[in-house]
C-alpha cells in the first residue's frame, strides 16, 4: 500500500470534515435528543435550586444558634476583647463579636421600643453589661459540645454568665442534619439518573448511525477517526442540552419568583451542571461508538 | 500466499457457522465461494477482513494473523482489502464522490491525490456524470459500481465481494461480474461469495462450495452445471 501523499494535516482536515458532516446529519433527531437532555436537566436544576435555597435557610437558622456570653460589669472594653480572643481560640468557635454597653443599649432600644422607660428609670449612670456574641462551627453544634463549651467559657475570668438555647438546640440540630442527609442522598440519586438519561440518549443517537461506523471500519478508518466525531457530538449535545436546561429553568424560576421568593443557583453550580452534561454526553457517545466498533 | 485459513471454526451459539476450514488463496486468483443461504459465506469473508475472529484455528491475511493482530493494526489490514456488499452500504448522506473518496480520507491521503484518483476512477467506471449525485438517486447497478469504486480506490491487494449481484437483475449482474473479472485481470485478488456460481463463467476462476459451514472443494460446480 502506498504511503505517498499521506500526512497528518490531511488526516486532521478529513477528521474535521467528518465532524461537520456528522453534525449536519439528521437535525430533527438531534433536536429531540437535545430536548430530552434539556428536560432531564430542568428536573435536576429544580432540585439544585431548592437545595440551594434550603441551604441558605439552614445557614441562617444555624447562625441563630449562638451563645451569649455576659461579661462582668467592671470589665473594660480592652479586657473584654481579650476574653473574646481567648474564646475564639477554642475549637469549634466560628466567630466572636464584642457588644459594647452602648451597642447593647442601642439594641435594647431597637428591639424593645416599648420598654425604653426601663432604661430611663435606671438613670444616666446605668450601663447594660458588655457581652460577646458567639457563633459555632457546624461540627460543634451538639448538645454535649455546647454544654462543655459553655462550662469552659463560664470559667474564664471576667465572664459572668454563658447562655444558649438549651431547649430547642438538639431538635434543630437533628432536623438540620436529617435534611442535609436527605438532600445529599437525593442529589446522588438525581446525578446518577441524569447521567444515565444523558448517557443513554446520546448513546442511542450514536448507535442509530451504526451503519456509518460499520462502513468506517471496513474501509480501514483508525479508531480515533471513527470516534472523534462522536465525542464532539457528545460534548456538543451534553453542553447545549444542559445549557438549554439551565435556560428553561431560569425562565421557570423567573415566572415563579412572584409566588415563591427564592434565589437562582450560583454561577459555580451552573458551571458544574454544564460540565456534568458535557462529561456524560461524551461518555455516552464513546460507549455508543465503542459498541459498534471492533 | 495471500490468505491462509487453518483449522478454522466459528460458532454463533450452539452450531458452528464454519468448521474445519483449511484453505489458501493465492495472489491474483479469482475465487468463487458458493453455497446455500446460511452456509457461512458471509462469515468466511468476515473472517478474512477480521470483522470476527475464529474460535479456534487462525486466519492469516497479508502477514497479519488473526490470533496475533492488535486492534490498532486492524485499520492497516483493512486498507489492503476492498469490500463490496450485497446491500451496497453507501453513506446515503454523502455524494458519490465522497463515498468513493472515503477510504482515502480515513487514511490521511492528501486532498489533491484524493481528487485525482477519485475523478479518474469514476471516469473509468463510467460514473463521472454521477459524481455529485446521492446514492438514492442512482439505480441499483450504479450504486453497486460506486461501492466497487470505493472498494478499489485505495488500490487494495484483495477485493471481497459478498453476493455483489444479490440485489441486481441478470443483465446488470453480468456487468458487475464482468467488472470484477476485469479488476482481477488488473492484478487484484478477488473473492466473490454467491449462492449462484453460474454467474461466473467456468474456467474464469476457482470454485469452492460451502455446505453448512464446511468446504467441499470444486466438484459441486460440475454437479450444479449438470442440474441446470
Ligand atoms: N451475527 C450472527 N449471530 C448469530 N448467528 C449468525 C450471525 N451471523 C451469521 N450467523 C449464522 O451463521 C450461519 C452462517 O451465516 P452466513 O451469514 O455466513 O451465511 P451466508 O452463507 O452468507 O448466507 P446468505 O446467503 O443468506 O447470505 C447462519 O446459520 C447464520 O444464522
Ligand atoms: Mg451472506
Amino acid at each position: 500500500m502506498d504511503r505517498t501523499g499521506s500526512g497528518l494535516m490531511s488526516f486532521i482536515r478529513s477528521a474535521v470534515r467528518e465532524i461537520t458532516l456528522n453534525l449536519h446529519f439528521r437535525p430533527g433527531a438531534r433536536l429531540i435528543t437535545l430536548l430530552m437532555v434539556a428536560l432531564a436537566f430542568v428536573v435536576f436544576n429544580t432540585f439544585l435550586i431548592i437545595s440551594w435555597n434550603l441551604q441558605s435557610i439552614m445557614d441562617r437558622e444555624e447562625n441563630l444558634v449562638g451563645m451569649e456570653v455576659f461579661l462582668q460589669r467592671d470589665i473594660s472594653p480592652g479586657e473584654g476583647r481579650v476574653v473574646g480572643d481567648l474564646i475564639s481560640s477554642l475549637p469549634g468557635i466560628k466567630s466572636v463579636y464584642y457588644v459594647s454597653p452602648q451597642e447593647a443599649e442601642a439594641l435594647f432600644r431597637a428591639e424593645l421600643p416599648g420598654r425604653t422607660d426601663l432604661l430611663d428609670v435606671m438613670g444616666s449612670d446605668f450601663r447594660l453589661p458588655a457581652s460577646l456574641q458567639i457563633a459555632f462551627e457546624t461540627e460543634a453544634m451538639s448538645q454535649e459540645r455546647m454544654s462543655e463549651l459553655s462550662r469552659t467559657i463560664g470559667a474564664i475570668e471576667g465572664v459572668k454568665d454563658a447562655v444558649y438555647g438549651e431547649n430547642y438546640l438538639p431538635g434543630l440540630i437533628k432536623t438540620v442534619i436529617t435534611i442535609r442527609r436527605l438532600v445529599i442522598l437525593l442529589g446522588i440519586v438525581l446525578v446518577s439518573s441524569i447521567s444515565l438519561v444523558v448517557f443513554y440518549t446520546v448513546r442511542l443517537s450514536v448507535v442509530r448511525r451504526s451503519l456509518t461506523v460499520n462502513i468506517m471500519r471496513t474501509v480501514g478508518a483508525p479508531w480515533w477517526f471513527i470516534r472523534v466525531p462522536f465525542v464532539v457530538e457528545g460534548v456538543f449535545m451534553g453542553m447545549t442540552g444542559s445549557a438549554c436546561g439551565l435556560a428553561l429553568t431560569a425562565v421557570l424560576s423567573e415566572v415563579l419568583s412572584g409566588a415563591v421568593t427564592h434565589r437562582f443557583m450560583p454561577l459555580s453550580w451552573m458551571t458544574l451542571v454544564i460540565l456534568l452534561g458535557a462529561v456524560t454526553g461524551t461518555v455516552g457517545a464513546l460507549a455508543g461508538s465503542y459498541e459498534k466498533e471492533r | 500466499m495471500l490468505v491462509t485459513m487453518s483449522g478454522v471454526r466459528l460458532s454463533y451459539g450452539r452450531w458452528p457457522a464454519l468448521d474445519k476450514i483449511d484453505m489458501e488463496i493465492t495472489r491474483g486468483e479469482f475465487l468463487v465461494i458458493s453455497g446455500a443461504s446460511g452456509a457461512g459465506k458471509t462469515t468466511l469473508l468476515r473472517l478474512i477482513w477480521m470483522g470476527d475472529k475464529p474460535d479456534s484455528g487462525f486466519v492469516e491475511v497479508g502477514g497479519f494473523r488473526s490470533d496475533r493482530i492488535r486492534r490498532r493494526e486492524l485499520p492497516q489490514l483493512r486498507r489492503k482489502i476492498g469490500i463490496v456488499f450485497q446491500d451496497f452500504r453507501l453513506l446515503h448522506t454523502r455524494t458519490v464522490f465522497d463515498n468513493v473518496a472515503l477510504p482515502l480520507q480515513v487514511s490521511g491521503t492528501r486532498n489533491r491525490t484524493v481528487q485525482k484518483r477519485v475523478i479518474s476512477l469514476l471516469a473509468r467506471m463510467g460514473l463521472s456524470h454521477r459524481r455529485n449525485s446521492f446514492p438514492h438517486e442512482l439505480s441499483g447497478g450504479e450504486q453497486q459500481r460506486v461501492a466497487i469504486a470505493r472498494a478499489m480506490v485505495a488500490h487494495p491487494v484483495l477485493l471481497l465481494a459478498d453476493e455483489p449481484t444479490g440485489n441486481l437483475d441478470p443483465e446488470v449482474s453480468r456487468e458487475v461480474v464482468e467488472l470484477l473479472l476485469e479488476i482481477n485481470r488488473g492484478g487484484t485478488t478477488v473473492v466473490m461469495a454467491t449462492h449462484d456460481p453460474r454467474q461466473v463463467p467456468a474456467g474464469k476462476g476457482r470454485f469452492l462450495f460451502l455446505d453448512r459451514g464446511v468446504l467441499r472443494g470444486a466438484d459441486r460446480w460440475t454437479e450444479l452445471d449438470q442440474d441446470s
